[in-house]
C-alpha cells in the first residue's frame, strides 16, 4: 500500500488518482500508525511552507514520514512535499523541514514571475536518469507551480532554468522528490510516478 | 505558447456554440470523457467553461468542473460564473489549477485584488470583447448577453497592477466560427498590457495556431532599444476545430511550438 499523507492541506486527490491510475494501491492516509505501516510513501504539498509544516507536525505524520525515511521506504514528496523534506525555507524560517536531505528552500531568482505557473523543460543533471527519471523522454516538459526552490546540491537530479538554474527534482537513496507537479504532467509525469510505483514493487528496471 | 483545448459545459454536457449565442449549440457528449479524450491526447492545459453559470451568475456545473480538474493529469483552468471569493477558493482548492473571473472583474475590481493577492498566479481575468462597425471594441458581461460599457484597452489599464496572472482575450464574433483569430485586435491587446495573455476565438486550423504563436515575436521589440515590452502570448484556446476533428490534439501542440 502506497500511503498519501493526507495532513489536512487541501486537495491531494489527483496524486493519489494518478498512483491508482497506474494500478498503485494508493490511500489517503490520515493516521501515523496506518503509514509507519506503508510500503511507499507519499508527501504531497501545496501552498505556504510553514502551513505545511504546521500542520505535518499537529497531525503527528511528520513522524511517520521520518520513519519511513528510516526504514527505507521508497518516498516521494511532492511541491511543497518536496521542499518539506530539506532543513528549512526562506519562505517561513521559523518552521524547520524535516532535514532528511541537506540544504534549505530558497526563493525563486528575481527578475521572472513568481510563482512560476507553466510547463518547464527538464534538465536532467548527467548520470541520474536510472531512479526517478528512467525512461523520461528528451526533452521532457513538466508543470511548475512554485515561488520557491531547495538548493541545487549533490542530491539534485534535474533542474529548469527559470531566471537562473533551478532544482527541480532530486534523489537520496530511496528519498525522491520533485519540485514540479508529476501528476499534472501528462504521459512525462505519469511515467516518473510509474518509476516510483515499481520502486515500491521492487521492480528491477 | 502552450494549447488550451476547451470544454464549454451546459446542463451537464459538453457543448460548443456559435459566436455566443445559445441557441446555436452542438452536444459533443461527456464533459469528462471529452476531457479525458484531449488530457490523454497530449494537451498540455484544459480550458473548461460552464456556460449555465457564466450566464445566470451560479454555479451550475461545478461538479463537473471539479470532477475533470480531479481526473486529468494536465492542469485545468477554469472559468464561467465565478463571481465570489467562494466560487475561487471552491475551485482553486478543489483541484483546479487557474480560476478566470469575467463578469466579477469588470464589476468589482476590489474583489479581483483581493482574490489575486490571495492566489497568486493562480487568477486569470477573461475579456471578451465585440467590435462594432466603427471598429471600437466593446467588453461583454453575463455570459456575453450584456454589454459591460468598457473599452478593452480601458478594461486592460484598469488590470494594470492588479496581479491578475494573464489576461484570456476572447473575440466574439469569431468564437465557434472557425473563421480565425482577431490577429489584428490581439496584437494591440499585446501591445497595450504586461499581462500574459492567452487568446480565444476563431481558430479553425493549425495555420491560424501558427500565425498565433508568431505574433508574439512580431511585435514591438521589448527591452533596451524597444519601445514597449516585450508581447507575451501565454496561449490560445481551441474549442471547434478541435473537437470537430479537424486537428489532433498533437498537430495542435506542434503548431503552437509549445516554448517558455
Amino acid at each position: 500500500m502506497i500511503a498519501v499523507l493526507d495532513y489536512g492541506i487541501g486537495n491531494l486527490r489527483s496524486a493519489e488518482k494518478a498512483l491508482q491510475h497506474l494500478g498503485a494501491d494508493a490511500r489517503l492516509v490520515d493516521d501515523p500508525d496506518l503509514a509507519a505501516g506503508a510500503d511507499g510513501v507519499v508527501l504531497p504539498g501545496v501552498g505556504a511552507f510553514g502551513r505545511c509544516a504546521e500542520a505535518l507536525r499537529s497531525t503527528g505524520l511528520d513522524r511517520a514520514a521520518s520513519s519511513a525515511v528510516e526504514r527505507g521506504v521508497p518516498f516521494l514528496g511532492i511541491c511543497i512535499g518536496f521542499q518539506l523534506l530539506y532543513e528549512g525555507s526562506e519562505e517561513d524560517p521559523s518552521h524547520p523541514g524535516l532535514a532528511v536531505l541537506p540544504g534549505v528552500v530558497r526563493r525563486l531568482p528575481p527578475g521572472v514571475k513568481h510563482p512560476q505557473m507553466q510547463w518547464n523543460r527538464l534538465e536532467p543533471v548527467p548520470g541520474t536518469g536510472d531512479g526517478l527519471l528512467a525512461g523520461v523522454p528528451d526533452p521532457a516538459w513538466v508543470y511548475f507551480v512554485h515561488s520557491y526552490a531547495p538548493d541545487v546540491t549533490a542530491d539534485t537530479s534535474s533542474t529548469c532554468e527559470y531566471g537562473g538554474t533551478v532544482t527541480a527534482s532530486a534523489e537520496r537513496g530511496t528519498v525522491w522528490g520533485t519540485q514540479f507537479h508529476p501528476e499534472k504532467s501528462g504521459t512525462v509525469g505519469l511515467g516518473i510516478l510509474a518509476n516510483f510505483v515499481d520502486a515500491v514493487h521492487g521492480v528491477e528496471r | 505558447m502552450d494549447l488550451y483545448p476547451a470544454i464549454d459545459i451546459r446542463d451537464g454536457g459538453a457543448v460548443r456554440l456559435t459566436q455566443g449565442d445559445f441557441g446555436r449549440q452542438r452536444v459533443y457528449g461527456d464533459p469528462l470523457d471529452l476531457a479525458r479524450r484531449l488530457a490523454s491526447g497530449g494537451a498540455p492545459w484544459l480550458h473548461v467553461v460552464d456556460l449555465d453559470a457564466a450566464r445566470r451568475g451560479k454555479p451550475a456545473n461545478r461538479p463537473a468542473v471539479l470532477a475533470i480538474a480531479g481526473a486529468v493529469d494536465v492542469p485545468v483552468q477554469a472559468g464561467g460564473g465565478v463571481r465570489s471569493e467562494a466560487d475561487v477558493v471552491e475551485l482553486l482548492e478543489g483541484g483546479v489549477a487557474r480560476v478566470v473571473l469575467g463578469t466579477v472583474a469588470v464589476e468589482d475590481p476590489e474583489l479581483l485584488a483581493a482574490v489575486a493577492a490571495r492566489y497568486p498566479g493562480r487568477v486569470a481575468v477573461g475579456v471578451d470583447y465585440r467590435r462594432s462597425a466603427d471598429g471600437r471594441t466593446e467588453v461583454a458581461v453575463r455570459g456575453w448577453e450584456e454589454r459591460g460599457g468598457q473599452s478593452v484597452d480601458d478594461l486592460l489599464s484598469r488590470l494594470d497592477g492588479v496581479g491578475a496572472a494573464a489576461v484570456i482575450v476572447t473575440a466574439i464574433d469569431r468564437d465557434g466560427t472557425l473563421a480565425g483569430p482577431d490577429l489584428d485586435g490581439l496584437g494591440a491587446v499585446l501591445d497595450a498590457t504586461t499581462i500574459p495573455v492567452i487568446a480565444s476565438g476563431g481558430v479553425g486550423t493549425v495555420a491560424d495556431l501558427a500565425a498565433l504563436a508568431r505574433l508574439e515575436a512580431a511585435g514591438d521589440p521589448g527591452g533596451p532599444g524597444g519601445r514597449g515590452p516585450a508581447r507575451r502570448l501565454l496561449g490560445a484556446i481551441t474549442g471547434k476545430a478541435l473537437v470537430d476533428g479537424r486537428m489532433t490534439v498533437e498537430e495542435a501542440v506542434a503548431a503552437c511550438a509549445r516554448s517558455v
